[in-house]
């Protein structure tokens, strides 16, 4: 077993860290109070190559393995603060991105999958509904064939991107009777008619992510946005989360690392009792957790990433490392706050706003219940 | 009209280390005044008053990584003269006169001093050896005359001072020239494919043996962390007994 970067993958690895560091580490305490995305962000992001790293050069992208893409977003959420950015990011390279590379017509991918690389196209995925969340397949959202169209009926809450979002990925179903055989993946346009991206949705963390509640009232989509075939949708949603819960927290990794920098600078440079806290135990033993949390968070994700590389499902693992993965971010931000004390709890010290934002990760791509569910069903 | 840019690698000033790496590597970058340098020419060229940029450096194999930078950056070809020892500015600026020589640019732009051992005598002793015109610590280049000469802006400790040099010319760049642009990885992918060549001093004619020996490198003392005074007296007194500035 070899753990080295080969020197490509170490040239990229220092390019995106760079990268990053130069563009990315901007001021977020104010775009997160007025929740405010980030477009130039976005586009230097697409201008660089993150949101193609996983494409096919000849789409655009840059035709990378699993491994070296989420070592890539690790790079990218280490340097930069914007959990909210990385997170539409993500949602849009999983849920919208390798979708259609993976389940799209040539045509389909040609006339979206290059602007989607480059970052002057945002995607993003419209499944959950007022009254089908971790239950996906009991939506309601109906699509009905008409002619050269499918009419689309329903609402959507929580998609990612919604108020930004140039296309979205919608589920909906052709035959309610059929149950998940039933559901097939559409490619929306921003501006179909009848299509409404109502209000825009403030949340807890990731508020610099925009999220909206999506209503479909005889919206017109032409049957060249059927995604792969009719009924195929519940089995391209569930291929869709394998990818999602092995690689979105990639960039999580990177930020818990951050934090944990900042937290041994600070328990050494805070004194207290005439020492630096980081004399005492209580706290040393805080950042051990926070180092070990780092550690394997980071070897479940490549390991994960490894395994997709190799032609493997992994689905057992992706879920392994979506439930994991978060857990130890939520723990490692409480610490962080804790070694902070009073300042970890005020907005300018930047640490309260990582537990925010860490907090969703327990919630998106399938709450923590929901993963464990997934494993169980695979061992018992 | 042709530039040359010659570049160091020197080690990373930001001091980065690459987390979560099992064997973590030093990192060598390209030296900041030198990128910005490359990011000059660019620009010149992207203005239509360059045909061709090549970038030199000085160093073994694994400085190719900071030529794959500067090929990814846009310089259209990169020439490493193999050469690990460890050189000063005068060997250094001997081999490259015998590179000018070879490729014959009208314009040499580099950085004004390299970070690692900040000598500043690199470009100038290249201008001397050359007899060529100099222009230094510049942060603004205009060319004039059809490209027969060029309006400098130097910063110097008593301001601004603008002067006006016939080509071929030196031009080494400061802090303010410009902002270099990042490089893509599609960029840096493509830069894999592009050739480097290789020449050693043997085949430029030039024995560049060192004049200077370093004798020893230390980093500087860590910074401790400041502390807080309750009174204008304390910090009085901390200034006489431990700062001893008063």
């Amino acid at each position: 077993m070899d753990f080295t970067w080969s020197n490509q993958q170490r040239e990229l690895l220092d390019a995106v860290g760079r990268f990053a560091a130069q563009q990315l580490d901007y001021n977020v305490i104010e775009n997160d109070r007025d929740g405010v995305f980030n477009q130039d962000a976005w586009k230097k992001c697409g201008n660089f190559g993150i949101q193609g790293l996983l494409v096919p050069t000849e789409y655009g992208g840059l035709g990378m393995d699993p491994l070296t893409t989420v070592a890539c977003l690790e790079r990218l959420g280490y340097a930069c603060k914007d959990n909210g950015l990385l997170f539409s990011i993500n949602a849009h390279m999983w849920t919208a991105v390798t979708p259609l590379v993976y389940h799209g017509s040539e045509a389909q991918k040609k006339k979206y999958v290059p602007g989607l690389c480059d970052g002057t196209l945002i995607g993003g995925n419209a499944m959950s509904e007022p009254n089908s969340g971790s239950d996906a397949f009991s939506l309601s959202t109906t699509a009905v064939k008409k002619s050269s169209k499918y009419i689309l009926n329903g609402s959507k809450i929580f998609v990612t991107n919604g108020p930004v979002a140039n296309l979205l990925v919608v589920f909906a179903t052709v035959d309610k009777t059929r149950g998940p055989n039933g559901i097939s993946a559409f490619i929306v346009e921003k501006g179909s008619p009848g299509m409404n991206v109502a209000r825009k949705l403030e949340k807890m963390g990731l508020r610099t992510s925009p999220m909206a509640e999506v209503f479909f009232e005889d919206c017109e989509v032409p049957e060249e946005n059927l995604l792969g075939k009719e009924g195929t949708g519940s089995s391209q949603f569930t291929w869709a989360m394998t990818w999602e819960r092995g690689c979105i927290l990639a960039s999580a990794v990177g930020s818990m690392q951050r934090s944990l920098e900042k937290c041994i600078r600070y328990a050494k440079e805070r004194r207290q009792f005439g020492q630096p806290i980081s004399k005492f135990q209580l706290v040393a033993s805080k950042i051990v957790d926070m180092k070990m949390r780092v550690e394997s968070a980071r070897h479940m994700l490549y390991y994960c990433a490894w395994l997709r590389g190799q032609g493997k499902s992994a689905y057992l693992e992706a879920a392994m490392t979506k439930l994991y993965i978060s857990d130890c971010w939520v723990k490692c931000c409480e610490d962080a706050i804790q070694i902070h004390g009073g300042y970890g709890y005020m907005t300018d010290y930047e640490v309260e706003r990582e537990l925010r934002d860490a907090i969703g990760s327990r919630l998106y791509s399938g709450t923590s219940e929901i993963q464990r569910n997934l494993v169980a069903s695979l061992l018992l | 009209m042709k530039i040359l840019v010659p570049f160091k690698s020197v080690p990373d000033p930001s001091g980065t280390t690459v987390p979560g790496a099992a064997v973590s590597a030093p990192k060598s970058v390209i030296n900041p005044f030198d990128e910005i340098a490359i990011e000059e020419a660019l620009r010149i060229r992207e203005r239509g008053e360059a045909t061709e940029i090549v970038g030199v450096t000085i160093g073994g194999p694994a400085t190719d990584e900071q030529i794959r930078f500067a090929l990814a950056m846009g310089i259209d070809r990169a020439i490493r003269i193999d050469d690990s020892r460890a050189l000063d500015p005068y060997a250094v600026a001997r081999i490259l006169r015998a590179l000018v020589e070879k490729e014959t640019p009208d314009v040499v732009i580099m950085g004004k001093q390299a970070v690692d051992d900040d000598s500043n005598q690199v470009g100038q002793m290249l201008a001397a050896l050359l007899a060529w015109p100099q222009a230094t610590f510049v942060s603004k280049i205009e060319f004039l005359d059809n490209k027969t000469r060029a309006r400098c802006t130097r910063e110097t400790d008593a301001g601004l001072e603008v002067i006006e040099i016939n080509l071929p010319a030196i031009i080494t760049t400061d802090l303010r020239l410009n902002e270099p642009r990042y490089v893509s990885l599609p960029g840096l992918m493509k830069a894999r494919r592009k050739p480097i060549e290789i020449l050693t001093c043997e085949q430029l004619g030039v024995t560049a043996q060192p004049l200077t020996t370093v004798l020893s490198t230390t980093p500087p003392p860590k910074r401790v962390a400041g502390t807080r005074v309750e009174s204008v007296e304390e910090l009085v007194a901390k200034l006489r007994q431990e700062a001893k500035v008063l």
